[in-house]
C-alpha cells in the first residue's frame, strides 16, 4: 500500500471519536481530581513548525572548542551581507549570534547559540532566549530516527506516529493519541482531552477511543441553531443527535467517524464558545499583547490560553489538557535569509508568541503545570544551495515549561563534510560520540516523567523498540530517564 | 456484477449525476437528467458524460477573490458534461497543487493571478487528454516552476524541490501498492540536475532553458553523467521482515542522455516506464488509485485498480478518457461504498467542501447573489468564507500535497461550517429563497413518503440498506421528527407554517446528516 498522508489519514478508524460509547472515567469530577493530585493536572502543548525547519540555523555553533563544528558550519554555508557576502548567503556570523548564546554542545564543548530570531520582539521581547535564561527551556539536539526520510509527508507522519519503521502495528495512530486512548489513561469516546487549533486533527492525536476537537476560533464554535420556530428546536436537536448516534454505531469506519464527530461537535459547541468572552473580559492585558503581535501563531496560542484559563477556573465540561498549534513556511528551498529575512521572521514569530503565551500561563499560575514541545519534520541540508536549503535529517527539539530542566541535551549532529550522507547528517545510536537523539526517547521521557505513564506500558503500548536491528543504527535500547546520559529533562 | 452493457436504474442515475458533477441540479440539460439517463447502459452514460469538448474558460479577475469567485460560479452553472469537466479540473488542481498566496509573495499579485488563471485553463483544456502530455507541460508551467522552485534551481547547487515532488506527488508516489519505495534520494538529486537552468516566461505561459545555468558534464566532470534508477541499492533490500522499506524488484537503469532542453522530457519518459515490485506500471497504478478514491471510495483494492487499467489500455496510451470510462462503467462506481464485507480500511469518501456546497445549492435550485457570491441573509455568508471554514479555498490548496482528503474534512470546526451553511440555506428565517414546493410534491401527507421524496430529490441514498448513506432506522428518526414522535401522524405541506417548520427542518437535518456529508 502506498503510504501517503491522505491514506494515513484515512486509515484511522475514527479521528475525532472512537468506538467506545459513553463517557469515560474522566467525565467523573472525582476521578479528575484524583488524577490531578497524582500527576499535577498537567498540560501539553505541541507546536509544529511545518516544512522542515533548518536546525543548523536554529541552534548554531559559535566556536569549535574541542571539535570542528564552527569550521564545518563556515564551510557549508555562504557568508551573508554581515560578513561581506550577498543576500544569498545564509551563514550566521559570530556577531549575529552574540546576543543569543545558550549552553555548550555536550560532546565537543562548542558554544551554541539560538538563531537571533528567537530573541523575540514586541510584547514577546526576550523570546526563547529569555525563557532559556530563566532555566525553563531545554534544547534537545540531533533528534531523528533511523533511515531518515526526506519527504515532508513521510517524515512528518513518522514524527507524528512515532513509528519510523512501521513495525509497531499502530496504523496511523499518533503517539499522543495512543497515550490518550490507552485504557490506563482513562478517557472515553465522548470525552474531549485534546484540542487542536486547526481545521483538522493533527497526526500526533489520531486514535480510536476518545475525542479530539479541531477548533479555529472558540468564539465561532457555537452550534448553528435555527433562530426561527424555536418550538421545533428540541425536535430538531433530538433528530440530529439520533441520526448521528446511529451513524456512530455503523460498521463503516467513515460513517462511524462522522457520527461521532457530529455528536462531539454538538456537545462541545455547548461549552467552548463561552471561554472566549471569559478570557477577554478576565485577562485584557494579555489579550492585548497577543493582539499587538498580530501573527497567526499569537492568535492560535491565545485560543489555547483561553481553554487553559477555562480549565483553571473550573468551567463546566472543559477538560482539555492537550493542545496542538502549527506554524508554516519552513520549507526554505529559496531565499531563506540568514540573520534577517524569511527564516528570521519565522523564528521571530514563534518566539515572540510563545513568550507572551508562557508569561500568560505563568500569570495564571500554571507555568509549572505546562510543557510545550516545538518540533519540525526534519532539518535541512548542511550545505546550502544557491540561496536556501534542501531537505535534511536530524533537528533540534525544544521543550519549555516551569518544570522543564533547562539546558542543552543530546549531541549536535556531525556536520563535517566527510561525515555526511548525501549532504545530510547521519543517524547514530550506540557508543558513537555523535550519537543522535531518537525521537522516541524524547516522547518516552515526556510520557514517563510528565504524564507519569508506567515505563512498561509505554514500551508495550505506545513506543516500540527496533528490536533485532543493528544497535548502532537503530533504536534498540530505550533511554526514558536521561537523554544521552544528560540530566533528567523534568524537575520533580 | 455489471459492465458497460448493464442498464442503469434511477438510483444508479442519481449516483452518476452526483459523482460526475456537483449534486443533482434542478436545472439540467434534458439528456442529462435522472429520468433521461435511467435505462441507458453504463457505457452509454459514460460516453455521454465524457463527450464534452473542453472549454477555454479561464478564471481571472482583478484580485484573488474575483478569480476565486469566477471559478466557483463557473462550476455552479456547469451543465451536461461540463460539471464533470470542472470536477476533473479540481482533481488536477489538487494533484498538481500550486497556491496563489505563495506565488503572490514571490511574484506579486498581478503575475500570480495570471499564472493561476493560465494553469486553471490548462487543466480544463487537458483534463480528458493525455496524462504524459499533462506532466510534460506541468514541468514548464510558470505557476509550478515558481511554486516548487524550478526557477531557483541552478547548476552550482541544484535545488531538489521539484525533482522530489515530480516523483512523489505527480507520477510515482513514494511507495508502490505493496509499500515498497519507488525511488531513492540519489534519483531526486539526478532529476534536480536535469531541471537546472529553467526559467519561466509568464506571458508565453511556458519555460525555457538558460544553458549557462544548466548542469553539464563539461562543467562538472566530477558529477558524471546524469543517471536515474541506475544506482545499486543494496541498503534497501529489506534487512529483516516485517519492515517498511522495500526495494526495486530488479534494478532499473536509465541514462538521461543529451545535455539540453530535451533532458526534462527524457526524465518524464523514463518515469512513465517505471514499474513497481509487481512489475506493473507505477504511474498507471498511482493515478488510477487516486482517481478511484476521488470518484468512488477510499482505499480500493489492487485488483480493482488493475482491472481498470487493463480495461482502459492506459499503459502506453496514457489517455485519460478511456481510463475515466473504465472507472465509470465499473461496479465500484455504482456502489454507494465499498461492497460488504469491506475491510476496516475501505470506506466511503467524504465529500469535498466545494462539492458539498455547490452540490447542495444546485440540488436546491438556489444561487448566491452577485459577483461576491453571497447567500441571502446572515452577515458572513459569502461562499468564500463558508468554504474557507470548511477547509477548502480553491486556488489555495493547503500544501504541496493539495488538500488532505477524507477525515481531515471532518473535524469540529469544519463540520460546524457545514451545519451553518445548511441552516442559513434552508431553515433560518433568511431562507425565503428556498422553495421546496418546486422540488417535491406538496400533496404528500404520509411522513414516510415525504422523507423518501426528499431523500430521492437530494440523491442521497437508495436502497436503504446497511451499506447505504441512510439506514432504515435513521429514516424512522426523520419520521419521528416530522410527526413529533407520532403526535401528528400526517402532515399538510400545503400549510405555510407546517411547510416552513417541518419540511424546511427535514431538508436541514438531511443535509447536515452523515448521509449528505459522505459521497
Amino acid at each position: 500500500m502506498a503510504i501517503t498522508r491522505r491514506q494515513f489519514l484515512k486509515r484511522s478508524g475514527a479521528v475525532t471519536a472512537g468506538g467506545l460509547l459513553g463517557p469515560g472515567i474522566f467525565s467523573n469530577p472525582l476521578v479528575r481530581t484524583a488524577l490531578a493530585e497524582t500527576i499535577g493536572d498537567r498540560y501539553f502543548v505541541v507546536i509544529y513548525l511545518d516544512g522542515g525547519n533548518d536546525g543548523l540555523n536554529t541552534v548554531t555553533p559559535v566556536d569549535n572548542d574541542m571539535g570542528t563544528l564552527r569550521s564545518d558550519y563556515m564551510a557549508a554555508r555562504k557568508p551573508g551581507p554581515g560578513e561581506g557576502g550577498s543576500n544569498s548567503g545564509i551563514r550566521l556570523s559570530v556577531a549575529d549570534l552574540a546576543g543569543t548564546h545558550i549552553g555548550v554542545d555536550p560532546a565537543t564543548g562548542a558554544q551554541l547559540a539560538l538563531h537571533p530570531g528567537f530573541a523575540g520582539a514586541g510584547p514577546g521581547a526576550g523570546g526563547f532566549k529569555a525563557i532559556y535564561d530563566a532555566g525553563d527551556l531545554a534544547v534537545i539536539q540531533g533528534c531523528g530516527y533511523p533511515e531518515p526520510n526526506l519527504s515532508h509527508e513521510v517524515s512528518s507522519i513518522i514524527w507524528e506516529t512515532g513509528d519510523p519503521l512501521g513495525i509497531g502495528g499502530y496504523g496511523n495512530t499518533g503517539w499522543i493519541g495512543r497515550y490518550l486512548a490507552d485504557p490506563a489513561t482513562g478517557y472515553g469516546a465522548l470525552d474531549i482531552p485534546a484540542v487542536n487549533i486547526n481545521s483538522a486533527i493533527a497526526g500526533e492525536y489520531v486514535q480510536i477511543g476518545t475525542s479530539v476537537l479541531a477548533i479555529s476560533r472558540l468564539r465561532d464554535f457555537g452550534f448553528p441553531f435555527d433562530g426561527d420556530y424555536e418550538d421545533d428546536a428540541a425536535a430538531k436537536e433530538q433528530a440530529f443527535l439520533a441520526l448521528h448516534a446511529k451513524s456512530l454505531a455503523s460498521a463503516q469506519p467513515t460513517v462511524a467517524l462522522v457520527g461521532g464527530a457530529g455528536t462531539v461537535t454538538f456537545n462541545a459547541s455547548e461549552s467552548y464558545p463561552a471561554l472566549h468572552g471569559l478570557y477577554t473580559s478576565s485577562r485584557p492585558a494579555f489579550n492585548q499583547m497577543y493582539t499587538a503581535l498580530d501573527t497567526s501563531m499569537a492568535r492560535d496560542l491565545r485560543e489555547v490560553a483561553k481553554v487553559i484559563y477555562g480549565v483553571t477556573t473550573a468551567q463546566a465540561n472543559i477538560d482539555a489538557r492537550h493542545f496542538w498549534v502549527r506554524n508554516g513556511g519552513y520549507d526554505t528551498h529559496g531565499d531563506q535569509g540568514g540573520a534577517t529575512g524569511q527564516h528570521f521572521n519565522l523564528h521571530n514569530e514563534v518566539a515572540s508568541a510563545v513568550k507572551v503565551f508562557y508569561d500568560d500561563l505563568a500569570d495564571m499560575g500554571v507555568a509549572d503545570k505546562v510543557c510545550i514541545m516545538v518540533w519540525s519534520e526534519f532539518s535541512r541540508r548542511v550545505i546550502q544551495n544557491d540561496n536556501g536549503t534542501d531537505h535534511g535529517s536530524q533537528a533540534p527539539v525544544f521543550l519549555i515549561g516551569g518544570k522543564v530542566n533547562g539546558g542543552v541535551y543530546g549531541n549536535h549532529p556531525n556536520i563535517a563534510a566527510g561525515a555526511l550522507d548525501d549532504g545530510n547528517t547521519v543517524y547514530k545510536q550506540g557508543a558513537d560520540p555523535f550519537r543522535s537523539t531518537d525521537i522516541r526517547d524524547v516522547y518516552g521521557n515526556v510520557l514517563k516523567h510528565w504524564f507519569i505513564m508506567p515505563h512498561g506500558v509505554i514500551i508495550s503500548n505506545v513506543l516500540k523498540l527496533d528490536t533485532g536491528f543493528d544497535p548502532n543504527e537503530y533504536w534498540t535500547v530505550e533511554d526514558f530517564d536521561f537523554i544521552n546520559g544528560g540530566q533528567p529533562l523534568f524537575l520533580p | 456484477m455489471g459492465d458497460q452493457n448493464t442498464p442503469i436504474t434511477a438510483a444508479d442515475a442519481r449516483q452518476v449525476v452526483r459523482r460526475c458533477g456537483f449534486g443533482i441540479p434542478v436545472k439540467e440539460s434534458k439528456k442529462y437528467t435522472v429520468d433521461a439517463l435511467t435505462g441507458l447502459t453504463r457505457g452509454a452514460v459514460a460516453d455521454l458524460f465524457l463527450s464534452f469538448r473542453p472549454k477555454g474558460f479561464q478564471p481571472k479577475g482583478k484580485d484573488f477573490f474575483a478569480s476565486h469567485n469566477k471559478w466557483l460560479k463557473f462550476m455552479l452553472k456547469a451543465k451536461k458534461g461540463y460539471a464533470l469537466q470542472e470536477k476533473l479540473v479540481l482533481f488536477f488542481h489538487d494533484h498538481f497543487a500550486t497556491n496563489y498566496t505563495t506565488l503572490a509573495n514571490q511574484m506579486g499579485q498581478a503575475d500570480a493571478l495570471v499564472m493561476m488563471g493560465q494553469q486553471n485553463r490548462f487543466f480544463r483544456k487537458n483534463c480528458t487528454g493525455n496524462f504524459k502530455t499533462l506532466v510534460k507541460s506541468i514541468n514548464t508551467n510558470p505557476a509550478m516552476m515558481n511554486f516548487l522552485d524550478t526557477v531557483l534551481n541552478l547548476k552550482n547547487q541544484p535545488n531538489e524541490n521539484y525533482g522530489r515532488e515530480l516523483m512523489e506527488l505527480f507520477t510515482l508516489g513514494v511507495r508502490d501498492l505493496n509499500g515498497k519505495v519507488n525511488y531513492l534520494q540519489e534519483d531526486i538529486v539526478q532529476i534536480a540536475r536535469a531541471f537546472t537552468g529553467w526559467q519561466h516566461d509568464i506571458k508565453a505561459n511556458t519555460g525555457h532553458l538558460h544553458p549557462e545555468a544548466h548542469d553539464t558534464t563539461a562543467a562538472f566532470p566530477e558529477r558524471g553523467p546524469k543517471v536515474i534508477f541506475g544506482v545499486a541499492h543494496p541498503e534497501i533490500v529489506p534487512p529483516a521482515p516485517p519492515h517498511n522499506v522495500g526495494g526495486f524488484a530488479s534494478p532499473q537503469s536509465f541514462i538521461v542522455g543529451g545535455e539540453a532542453e530535451n533532458e526534462i522530457d527524457e526524465v518524464t519518459e523514463i518515469l512513465f516506464q517505471h514499474t513497481d515490485t509487481d512489475g506493473e506500471n507505477t504511474i498507471a497504478r498511482h493515478l488510477t488509485f487516486k482517481l478511484l478514491e476521488y470518484f468512488c471510495y477510499a482505499n480500493p483494492t489492487k485488483a480493482v485498480v488493475d482491472q481498470i487499467i487493463a480495461a482502459s489500455g492506459f499503459v502506453g496510451s496514457w489517455e485519460m478518457k478511456p481510463l475515466l470510462r473504465a472507472i465509470f462503467v465499473h461496479d465500484v462506481f455504482y456502489e454507494t461504498a465499498a461492497p460488504a464485507p469491506y475491510g476496516a480500511l475501505t470506506k466511503k469518501s467524504v465529500r469535498w467542501p466545494v462539492d458539498y456546497v455547490l452540490g447542495t445549492l444546485r440540488s436546491l435550485g438556489m444561487k448566491p447573489k452577485g459577483t461576491a457570491l453571497q447567500l441571502q441573509g446572515g452577515d458572513f455568508n459569502y461562499l468564500y468564507d463558508l468554504l474557507a471554514d470548511m477547509g477548502q479555498t480553491v486556488m489555495e490548496p493547503v500544501s504541496v500535497f493539495g488538500w488532505d482528503w477524507e477525515e481531515s474534512w471532518i473535524s469540529g470546526v469544519a463540520l460546524l461550517a457545514r451545519y451553518e451553511f445548511v441552516r442559513d440555506l434552508v431553515t433560518s428565517r433568511f431562507s425565503e429563497a428556498f422553495r421546496p414546493e418546486r422540488l417535491i410534491d406538496l400533496d404528500l401527507t404520509d411522513p414516510g413518503d415525504i422523507v423518501d421524496a426528499v431523500v430521492a430529490q437530494l440523491g442521497l441514498s437508495d436502497p436503504l440498506g446497511t451499506n447505504s448513506q441512510l439506514t432504515a432506522d435513521q429514516r424512522q428518526d426523520l419520521i419521528d421528527y416530522l410527526t413529533d414522535n407520532g403526535a401528528n401522524p400526517t402532515l399538510d405541506l400545503q400549510d405555510y407554517d407546517t411547510r416552513n417548520r417541518k419540511l424546511h427542518g427535514l431538508y436541514g437535518l438531511l443535509l447536515q446528516s452523515p448521509a449528505a456529508v459522505l459521497h
